[in-house]
């Protein structure tokens, strides 16, 4: 157990309708510590994200970030947080400073202009400051949210599928960057991805769930040899087809 | 362990810096958006030719009613757009965030309701005095219809209409995040409904009888009264503005109270995975 959390997350349940999309689930991540959550298509890690943002509510449980009651002081603990997404546009019609600007700002910042630079310089994207957001690649807007979700030096930094649809070279960038917040800025990292490499270079601990339970939580190699599985994707590949066959069995039982 | 730079500033101080940052987000849109001046220039302007010629062709059949039609028509629709614009303002500011899937973004930082709700209607202010400004002066300038002719009882009016205004944008707001993008049409059409029944440019005994009590349920028929009485040279009528004063407060309590329920349900639903 971490001894100083920025994530206490107890017992979080979530239904969508008749589905249960998180089943009690804890998450406890260390100050500085590098998670990651992972889980088949439809596992929860998306809810889970989304609860821990403050953006879903969950029906059962709770959930602290650096000792701030999320549900009763939603704003304050949001300045402790970072959050980028592959899948998340830019604002549109702005530049990338004006962007960046604008969440510095957001996040409390009077003047984020020399955390603007560095984040553009940490990721080697600082030749993009003044481009249209509209005239970026999926892969450069990827990298502009990051240097954005960074730029207020959050305690927990949260990722969801931060690599999709990156080719290697900018993949790359985005793994060294994140390791680099996370050892000079003391920033915990919680990432979903369904890349394995990602998660084996970036994350010390992981945490699997299938079907809204944490079904696995270890460092990669205990997991594996836990599995009796090679590496990660291994496993992965055997928790998708169990997650499969439950998912099967509970819509020929309803 | 270093702490987040935010805890540098004060929280008043934090909580006006993400207001300022929501409404030049906001003039980005604008600026860089040049269809979008359309709602503050050219719609106003051809609301003041239409309205100002119709004044000009009704009123001609006696001495002093062109002067009287102008004054209905003109300051109505003068007034008119202190909602339009105001409720246009604040809702097309939440719709961009959908429009542009841009919302979970923004939900995830430290904004609170009502700051976002303030950064937006802070710059939606500023499309007010442009859109009114412009037809101020086309009236000016077309029909010789000096709208601050009418005084200083314009003021609580026009204060009244923009609380009303804000009021139906905080409704439309709630309905969207209940029933997503589809109810946006709401927007628009929430006008359309509420003009006629107003008595913008006529008196409530003007309508069929049926809808008469609706128009007097309504804060925006009181301040169109008034109006009229600033029109008709009759002073301002205080009684009528009080009416339309405490409609219009109960009309935005209620309407904030609608949005903080949808939004929760919002929440507790997970309807934030529409717009991702």
């Amino acid at each position: 157990m971490p001894a100083e959390p920025v994530l206490d997350a107890r017992g979080l349940v979530k239904d969508y309708r008749r589905t249960r999309a998180v089943d009690g689930i804890d998450v406890v991540v260390g100050a500085g510590e590098r998670v990651a959550l992972l889980g088949p298509n439809g596992a929860g890690k998306t809810t889970t994200l989304l609860m821990i943002l403050g953006v879903v509510q969950p029906d059962e449980g709770s959930i602290s970030i650096c000792g701030i009651d999320l549900e009763r002081h939603r704003s304050r603990a949001a300045e402790c947080i970072g959050f980028a997404a592959g899948y998340l546009p830019l604002t549109e019609r702005m530049r990338v400073r004006e962007y960046l600007q604008l969440y510095g700002q957001l996040y409390g910042l009077a003047d984020p202009g020399a955390r603007i630079e560095e984040g553009l310089e940490r990721f080697r994207i600082a030749h993009l400051a003044d481009a249209m957001g509209t005239e970026l690649s999926s892969g450069q807007r990827t990298l502009i949210g990051i240097v954005r979700s960074t730029l207020h030096r959050p305690r927990l930094l949260v990722l969801d599928e931060p690599t999709a649809s990156l080719d290697p070279d900018v993949a790359l960038r985005v793994r060294e960057g994140l390791i680099e917040v996370a050892a000079n800025e003391g920033t915990a990292l919680l990432m979903t991805s369904h890349d394995m490499t990602d998660v084996e270079h970036v994350c010390e601990r992981v945490l699997f769930l299938s079907a809204g339970r944490i079904v696995a939580d270890g460092t990669p190699a205990s997991i594996a040899a836990a599995y009796g599985r090679g590496n990660l994707e291994g496993v992965f590949l055997h928790l998708a087809d169990r997650h499969q066959a439950t998912t099967s069995q509970q819509s020929d039982h309803p | 362990m270093t702490l987040p730079i935010a805890s540098e500033l004060s929280p008043r101080a934090r909580s006006w810096l993400r207001m300022r940052a929501i409404a030049r987000r906001h003039a980005y849109v604008l600026v860089r958006s040049p269809h979008r001046l359309f709602d503050v220039t050219l719609w106003p302007l051809v609301d003041v030719v239409l309205f100002g010629s119709l004044a000009a062709f009704v009123g001609k059949s006696s001495a002093t009613g062109t002067e009287k039609a102008s004054g209905y028509l003109l300051a109505g629709i003068v007034l008119w757009h202190v909602i339009y614009q105001s409720q246009i303002a604040m809702s097309t500011g939440f719709l961009e965030e959908t429009w542009t899937r841009n919302l979970l973004n923004m939900m995830v930082t430290p904004v609170r309701e009502v700051e976002y709700v303030a950064g937006v209607a802070m710059f939606g202010m500023i499309k007010l005095v442009m859109g009114v400004g412009v037809m101020v002066i086309g009236a000016l300038a077309f029909f010789s219809f000096h709208v601050w002719s009418l005084g200083f009882g314009l003021i609580p009016i026009a204060v009244t209409l923009l609380v009303v205004g804000w009021a139906i944008s905080l409704l439309v707001i709630g309905l969207v995040l209940r029933f997503g993008t589809g109810a946006e049409a709401l927007a628009w059409g929430v006008m359309f409904v509420l003009l006629p029944l107003s008595g913008v440019f006529y008196p409530t005994n003007a309508l069929p009888t049926i809808m008469r009590p609706i128009a007097l349920a309504l804060p925006t028929t009181h301040a169109f009264t008034a109006l009229r009485g600033l029109v008709d040279g009759t002073g301002l009528n205080w009684t009528q503005v009080a009416i339309a004063a405490a409609g219009s407060v109960v009309m935005l309590v209620l309407a904030a109270w609608f949005l903080v329920r949808m939004l929760t349900m919002f929440r507790r639903r997970g309807y934030i995975t529409r717009y991702t």
